[in-house]
Parts: C-alpha cells; sequence; structure tokens
C-alpha cells in the first residue's frame, strides 16, 4: 500500500499511464471517485460496478477493466510520482491547472507542463495548420508567430512539422509572450524528432503541455484529443494552411465548439494546402493577411504596420519573369521554361541568382517563392 | 588396331570462344565410351546424345573402347555444341569417313537423338574461337555464324546430310538464305515527344556526354517514352563495337534470325522483380551474360529504380565505374562488357505527387522511399530532371518536337569535340584535366563559390557538374572558357530530388 500522503495529482498520473486510459475515461473516473480512491477501484476492478464509467468503457469493459488491473498491479505509484518531481503536475482544481481549462467541455483530469507555467490572463492565439505546408504558408506562420508574440500574444501550437514548428518559431524569434505547444506524447518524448531543437527551445522560453504522463509513446490517436486543449487553451485559433481534412481541422470543429473565432489565412485557389483554408473563408471564417487581422478579431488594439521592404524583389529581366511566373504557385525548371520563355541557360541562371538572394526556396526538383530572410 | 582422329570445335564462357581440339581414340578393349578433360553436365550427356545420334542416322557405332579427350584440359567445356565434333571423330576414328575430309574444318552444333543438328546460344563467339577455313553449323546458326565473316559456313540439318557431303557422296545442302532481311525495328522517334523541352534536353545532354540520367515525375508523365528515344540520338556503333554488342546477343541466346549485326544501340529495360543472374549475369554453366552486358554500347533503362532491390542496385556500380561487370562462380572469374548509359525513372515519393502542398505522404512514408536511393547511387546520376504529365494544350496544339535525326546531328558534334580531348566522352574526362579542357569564365567561377559557400553544391559534385557544363557548351557549338550559363544549366540539373531534410525545417 502507498501512504495515503500522496497528492491527488500523484494517483491521477499513475491511472492516466495505463493502458486504454483516454482522457474522457480519466476524467469520467475522476469525476466519481476521490484520486486515491479511483486508483483503488481501477486497480481492484471496483469500476465495473459503476455503470456511468462501464459505459464509457467500450463494447468490452471487462477486457478494458482487467487491462487496467494487470497493468496496475505492477505501477509503484509513488515511484512514478518521484519521476514526475522536475516538471508540473497539476490535478484539476490544483492551483497550478490552467485557469482556461477548469470549466471545458472536455477538461484534461492532469496536466503535465515543462517550462512555465501558462499564464492567466495573457491573451492567447492558435496558429496551426498542417504538416505538408508550402513555402508561402510556413513563411506566413512564421510571420505571424513572430507578430503576435511581439504583441503580447501567446502563440499556441502542436510543434508538428510545417505551420506548427514555423509558428512556434516566429514566436521564439520575437522574444516577447512565452509560446506554448500541447504535445501528444509525455513532454519528455520528443515527436517529430527533427524539432529536437525547438522542443528545448519552447521549454526553456515558454511551456510544453501534455495530458500524457511522462514515457508516453506519440501515438495517433492522441493527437485529435491534443488539438481539443489547443482550441481550449486559446482565445482565438488561426489556420494558415490545410488541405481540407486532417487535424487542423479537427482543432477547428473544437475551437467552434467552444465559440472561439475561427480564423483563416487565404491562399491560391489552385493551391491543394489552401484547399481547406479557403473552405473556412467561403463558409465566413475569418480572413488574416497578417497579425493586425487577428488583433482586430480579437477586438484588441492594432499594431503599426512595418514599412515596405527596401531590397524589393527583381522585378525586370529573367529574374522578374521566375517571379511572376512563381506567383501562381510552385514550379518545375520544366514549368518555368513554358511559363517564361526563356532558354534553358538563362533560366538557371535567374534561378540560381534568385535562389542565392533568397527570393527561391527549393524541395527536391520544384521551385518556390520566398521572402528573404531578414 | 587402334585409331586416333582430331577435329576442331570450340566451348563459350561468357562472352569469349575458346578453340578445343577434340581427340578420338577408337582402341582395343571392352566396349566404353569416356570423355575427358573438364567437360560440365551437359557435355558429358554428349555420349548418350552422340551415340543415339549416330545409330538413328544409320550408321554403326564401333563396338570398341572410345576414349574423347577435350583438349586443352585447363579449359572447362561447357554445353553441348561439342557434340557434333565428337560425332565426326567417332566417325573419322571409325574409318567411316576419311581423315582429310575433315582437314580445316571446324564443326560446331548439338546432335537431337534423332540425329539432327541443333543451334547453340553463342554462335558468333563460337565461330570467331575456330581456325579453320570452313565452319560447319546447323542450319537455323548459319546466318549468325556468317556474321563473323571470316570462314565458309556449311549449314547441314543432319548428321546425316553432314557425312554424305563429308563422303562426296551428296554434295553440300543448299539451305536458301532468308530473303532480305527485314531490318532492326524503326527506333521510336523524338518527335512523337511533345512539350517538356527540359527532359528532352537532357536526353540530349546524355548522348552527347555520356552522362546518366535520371527521370522524377508521377505516374503517366511518360517517362519510359522518353527514354526509349535515346538509342535513337545516340551515335551508331563503331563496327568493334557492333562486333562485341552482337557477340553479347549471341553469347545470350538472342540473336533474332534476319537481322544480322547488332548494329544499333541496343535498349535494354530490366522489370524491377529481375534476380541478380538476370541483370549481372553468369548463372548458366557458359556464364551467360546479362541485362548489364546486354546493355553495353546502348542503353540500361531501370524503371520504378527504387522497386529494385538494393544489391541489384548495388551492383550497378561497377560496371558504372570500370565498364565491365565481373561475375565470379566455383571455377572461374569472368568479366563480361557493360558499358551503359544508364537511364532511370522514379516517382517522386509514395503518392506521386512530389510537389509542395500536392503530396499526400506521411513523413516516415517520404522517408522510407528516399532512403531506398542510396547516396552513391544517386551520385552517379549527372542529370536529375523532373517531368511532369504534359500540358494539355501542348498535346493538342501539338506542334511536334524536333526530330531525333537533327538532334543527332548535334550530338554527333559534341562527340567529335570530345574525341579531339581524346575521349568518347566528356563523363569520361579524367578529374585532373578539368582545370585545362574546362575552364571557367569569372562569372562562372563566382556562382560555383557561391553554391558551394549556400551548400547546393558538394565538393564531390563539383568534378561532374563541370564535365556537364562543358557537354552543354560542347552541344551549343560554343568555345572559350565556361560560362555562367552552362554551370547554371548544369547545376538546375543536378539538384537532389527528394532532399532528406525538406528546405523549410
Ligand atoms: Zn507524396
Amino acid at each position: 500500500m502507498s501512504p495515503p500522503s500522496l497528492p491527488g495529482a500523484a494517483w491521477l498520473t499513475a491511472l492516466a499511464g495505463l493502458p486504454k486510459m483516454g482522457p474522457a475515461r480519466l476524467l469520467a473516473i475522476s469525476l466519481v471517485y476521490e484520486p486515491a480512491e479511483a486508483w483503488q477501484a481501477v486497480a481492484t476492478g471496483q469500476v465495473l460496478r459503476r455503470p456511468e464509467l462501464v459505459e464509457r468503457m467500450g463494447p468490452s469493459p471487462q477486457v478494458v477493466a482487467e487491462g487496467w488491473q494487470r497493468a496496475a498491479a505492477r505501477v509503484d505509484v509513488e515511484a512514478t510520482w518521484a519521476d514526475h518531481a522536475d516538471i508540473s503536475v497539476a490535478a484539476r482544481g490544483d492551483a497550478a491547472y490552467p485557469a482556461a481549462l477548469v470549466d471545458d467541455l472536455e477538461p484534461p483530469a492532469v496536466v503535465f507542463t515543462r517550462g512555465a507555467p501558462v499564464l492567466d490572463g495573457t491573451p492567447r492565439v492558435a496558429v496551426v495548420g498542417t504538416r505538408r505546408c508550402t513555402r508561402y504558408g510556413f513563411d506566413v506562420a512564421g510571420e505571424l508567430g513572430r507578430e503576435l508574440a511581439a504583441a503580447g500574444m501567446q502563440v499556441v501550437s502542436g510543434l508538428a512539422l510545417g505551420i506548427d514548428g514555423a509558428a512556434h518559431q516566429g514566436a521564439l524569434d520575437a522574444a516577447a509572450a512565452p509560446p506554448v505547444a500541447v504535445v501528444g506524447s509525455g513532454v519528455d518524448v520528443v515527436y517529430p524528432q527533427r524539432h529536437r531543437r525547438l522542443w528545448e527551445q519552447i521549454a526553456a522560453a515558454g511551456s510544453i503541455l501534455s495530458e500524457c504522463p511522462l514515457g508516453t509513446p506519440p501515438e495517433a490517436w492522441r493527437f485529435p484529443a491534443r488539438n481539443r486543449i489547443i482550441a481550449a487553451l486559446a482565445d482565438a485559433v488561426v489556420v494558415v494552411e490545410s488541405a481540407g481534412s486532417g487535424g487542423s481541422m479537427y482543432t477547428v470543429e473544437e475551437a467552434l465548439a467552444r465559440d472561439r473565432p475561427v480564423l483563416a489565412v487565404p491562399g491560391s485557389v489552385q493551391s491543394r494546402a489552401s484547399a481547406g483554408t479557403n473552405k473556412l473563408l467561403a463558409e465566413g471564417a475569418g480572413v488574416v493577411r497578417d497579425a493586425n487581422d487577428v488583433l482586430a478579431a480579437m477586438g484588441l488594439p492594432q499594431r503599426p504596420r512595418r514599412r515596405a521592404r527596401k531590397d524589393a524583389a527583381p522585378r525586370a529581366g529573367p529574374a522578374g519573369a521566375v517571379l511572376r511566373a512563381l506567383r501562381a504557385g510552385p514550379g518545375t525548371l520544366d514549368s518555368l521554361t513554358s511559363a517564361t520563355g526563356l532558354a534553358l541557360g538563362p533560366l538557371s541562371v535567374a534561378v540560381a541568382e534568385l535562389e542565392a538572394a533568397g527570393w527561391v526556396s527549393r524541395h527536391g526538383l520544384w521551385l518556390e517563392r520566398t521572402k528573404p530572410a531578414r | 588396331m587402334s585409331k586416333l582422329a582430331v577435329v576442331s570445335s570450340a566451348t563459350v564462357l561468357g562472352v569469349e570462344g575458346r578453340a578445343v581440339r577434340v581427340e578420338v581414340h577408337v582402341g582395343q578393349g571392352l566396349p566404353a565410351f569416356t570423355i575427358v578433360g573438364l567437360p560440365d553436365a551437359a557435355c558429358r550427356e554428349a555420349r548418350d546424345r552422340v551415340r543415339a545420334a549416330i545409330a538413328t542416322s544409320g550408321l554403326s557405332w564401333p563396338l570398341q573402347r572410345i576414349t574423347v579427350n577435350l583438349a586443352p584440359s585447363s579449359l572447362r567445356k561447357v554445353g553441348g555444341g561439342l557434340d557434333l565434333a565428337i560425332a565426326i571423330g567417332v566417325l573419322v576414328a571409325d574409318d567411316k569417313v576419311g581423315a582429310a575430309a575433315v582437314t580445316g574444318m571446324g564443326f560446331v552444333g548439338e546432335l537431337g537423338l534423332d540425329g539432327t543438328v541443333q543451334p547453340v546460344a553463342g554462335t558468333v563467339p563460337l565461330v570467331d574461337a575456330l581456325d579453320a577455313d570452313v565452319v560447319v553449323v546447323a542450319r537455323d546458326s548459319a546466318e549468325e555464324a556468317r556474321l563473323v565473316d571470316r570462314h565458309v559456313v556449311r549449314p547441314v540439318s543432319t548428321l546425316t546430310e553432314l557425312v554424305k557431303a563429308l563422303k562426296g557422296e551428296e554434295p553440300w545442302p543448299e539451305h536458301p538464305r532468308p530473303a532480305s532481311p527485314p531490318g532492326p525495328p524503326p527506333v521510336p522517334d523524338l518527335t512523337d515527344v511533345r512539350g517538356q523541352p527540359v527532359a528532352r534536353h537532357a536526353l540530349e545532354l546524355a548522348a552527347a556526354g555520356g552522362h546518366n540520367l535520371l527521370f522524377v515525375g508521377p505516374p503517366g508523365a511518360g517517362k519510359t517514352m522518353l527514354a526509349q528515344r535515346l538509342p535513337g540520338i545516340l551515335p551508331p556503333l563503331t563496327p568493334e563495337e557492333a562486333l562485341l554488342t552482337t557477340r553479347v546477343h549471341s553469347a545470350a541466346g538472342l540473336i533474332r534470325p534476319g537481322f544480322g549485326l547488332v548494329a544499333a544501340p541496343p535498349f535494354r529495360a530490366p522489370h524491377h522483380s529481375s534476380s541478380m543472374v538476370s541483370l549481372v549475369g553468369g548463372g548458366t554453366a557458359t556464364m551467360r551474360p546479362g541485362e548489364l552486358s546486354l546493355a553495353a554500347g546502348g542503353v540500361l533503362f531501370l524503371d520504378e529504380l527504387g522497386e529494385f532491390q538494393p544489391s541489384a542496385l548495388d551492383a550497378l556500380r561497377q560496371p558504372i565505374e570500370e565498364g565491365c561487370v565481373r561475375v565470379s562462380r566455383a571455377r572461374a572469374t569472368i568479366t563480361l562488357p557493360a558499358r551503359f548509359l544508364l537511364v532511370a525513372a522514379m516517382n517522386p515519393c509514395p503518392c506521386g505527387q512530389g510537389g509542395p502542398g500536392e503530396c499526400t505522404c506521411t513523413d516516415t512514408a517520404r522517408l522510407r522511399y528516399r532512403r531506398r536511393l542510396s547516396a552513391p547511387l544517386l551520385d552517379r546520376f549527372d542529370l536529375r530532371v523532373d517531368v511532369a504529365r504534359p500540358d494539355v494544350d501542348e498535346l493538342l496544339r501539338g506542334r511536334g518536337g524536333e526530330p531525333s535525326a537533327t538532334v543527332r546531328e548535334r550530338v554527333l558534334a559534341a562527340r567529335a569535340r570530345a574525341a579531339a580531348r581524346g575521349v568518347t566522352s566528356n563523363a569520361r574526362l579524367p578529374a585532373e584535366r578539368l582545370e585545362t579542357e574546362a575552364p571557367l569564365t569569372p562569372g562562372a567561377l563566382t556562382m560555383i563559390e557561391t553554391s558551394l559557400r549556400q551548400g547546393r553544391l558538394s565538393a564531390r559534385g563539383l568534378a561532374r557538374i563541370r564535365r556537364v557544363a562543358l557537354t552543354v557548351a560542347d552541344l551549343a557549338g560554343l568555345e572559350g572558357p565556361l560560362r555562367a550559363e552552362e554551370i547554371g544549366q548544369a547545376l538546375a540539373l543536378r539538384q537532389d530530388p527528394m532532399p532528406l531534410d525538406r528546405a523549410v525545417a
């Protein structure tokens, strides 16, 4: 028997680590029992006596309950709790539990936070989108992240590749309001690996949140659940690019269920990566051209617009023709030859110059228009 | 009494024929028939075929001790091509045929149990190895035997026919030559390709400079159609190359009657499920050449490159570097010719769309797909070109592309300039000669420096870039140092089609 002196969060941490213990089941159990009792009930199979829990345990509650019992028998609650000493673990009702989640539709029973606690009273904006973004979406997400953070918004996103990562990086670059990442694995399980550095930077400058205990692997079913927390934490949700299905659309639904304003960045009607965002706009989502559009939608004062860049993109000659051709979307050498009428020689020189100056970026054999980094 | 007969024949290993002296001794002792001198299994079975063929031809079998020695004894003899020589040897030693009648003659052919003479694979190298004035071959091998063009070729269809001619009882059979050969099938022409200017240009560069080419594009973009048009713009084979190519095809048993010498650059497109043996060669006792050798002098096209076994892709490296492939079996290592132009095609990613914002693959799927292509193999493709589905307007408006004949003129002119540098193509120009053969203008130098500094070009890629740029200049008929335009093209055509790290992260 573990000593009863353990806090409620310790029992919930142990419960959250059991197999097939999703957020909805954990919340239901935590509403029926006190935390220490909840552990007892799960470890002994008594949960099967509560019809309101059984109805949440899927088609074969017996199997689920036995799985919990078996797993619980191998868990040392006190040791598990000791493992979590370096991060913040807050049960609903604890002072450290994010205020924005307390009265949510589906609040996490327990929240694990690496880095600083999420600030209360600071406006938060979610900037989300597809992992398969275009350079355009990547640049806009970075710009929005930077500008919104500079305007004092906490930028919330999911630390995924593509739009999420760009928004986080932009927010970090602003070195202003701390960024917030909500992840679908344990806050110590870096996923995707390519974002290891970004992960550490956010933990140092802001917060990484999860409803999973340390060591939880990134399983596919956890990401939609993660998206509801993003929507719940944010005062507004901006979708930068989305193909029309997938994670960011789930975040949109969760935001609408919570009456959060949903905004979207318009894209080319020929770009598949903008199909979902353009559809949102057609259905009445707010238009985001820059951070000021977001601030206006939230009823916050706007920031002075930055003056146009001095070193404007080349307009004349082959380089100008290439940039004009790429305005419609990414292209290959073949499509650029047709679109510009240039011979391969001058075309290659123009592309090499634009690439060197940062006006064009490359994805394999594809070229995309971009903005040089400042 | 005992008697010895000596008859000339040959055996083949890989694509080389070797002369074999068939010595037959008929002497006193219990009736027996033994073959010595490193015969393989098929060759040992000659005993049964020869005995049956002689019997069914109405000739008597000597009931004596018969020993056949195949010399030189160090050489392994394979296949059934020695049957005919062994049978004639037995008949000469048994005084059924006069020894004088077979002087200066060579025999190549397998015997059927009914006494028919059957063709064997590798007639060209076999006949080429014969130091004789007259060669006797199966009727269906006659045309192939005449390609060597050094002997009087006597085609026979049965052992009886041959014996009667040797004894002077009947004239040598006149087997009518096939009417005029139909000629090789027409090579597809570049004029059928509409649009796709960059892919067309890449084909021309590949033909002119001997640069290996990788097409990347979605299914249905016409990658195969483009590759099939490459042989049509390659220089014709020289007479020596044609004979070597013919020899390879003969050794593989692929000479089709009526087509004569293989004079056009071959095009081979093995499927990705092909076995190692069928690609590399060997596997049979004769070490039959594989697809890599059959493509020698022409084009080896590997569609769906990523689907080939990693071991098969590894096996490409030696031929690409050395122009030959070495095959080892239990007793021998032989070298087969394999100097081909490699053209490969693959989808940009599993879903085939590839483009930013278009691709629907997961990161893991893309990564796994990309890893099938090893860095050393990718490095050997000087030209990597995106092939998009042709524009519908382009297809319908239908100005046909430049015909292959026009393109080939430029290719030949460029090859002539390479020949003046002492190489057959720029791809084989040694790196140490690039400083003198491919000097750079200041503009070109700046472009290279920038690309190196920004990590868009590796030091390893530099020499290959210069060779391709030199081919660009050769095709355009330019003199003097390479300019930014040529270097820029070479750079633009050598990008990693599927970088492991997306540029955006
Ligand atoms: Zn794809």
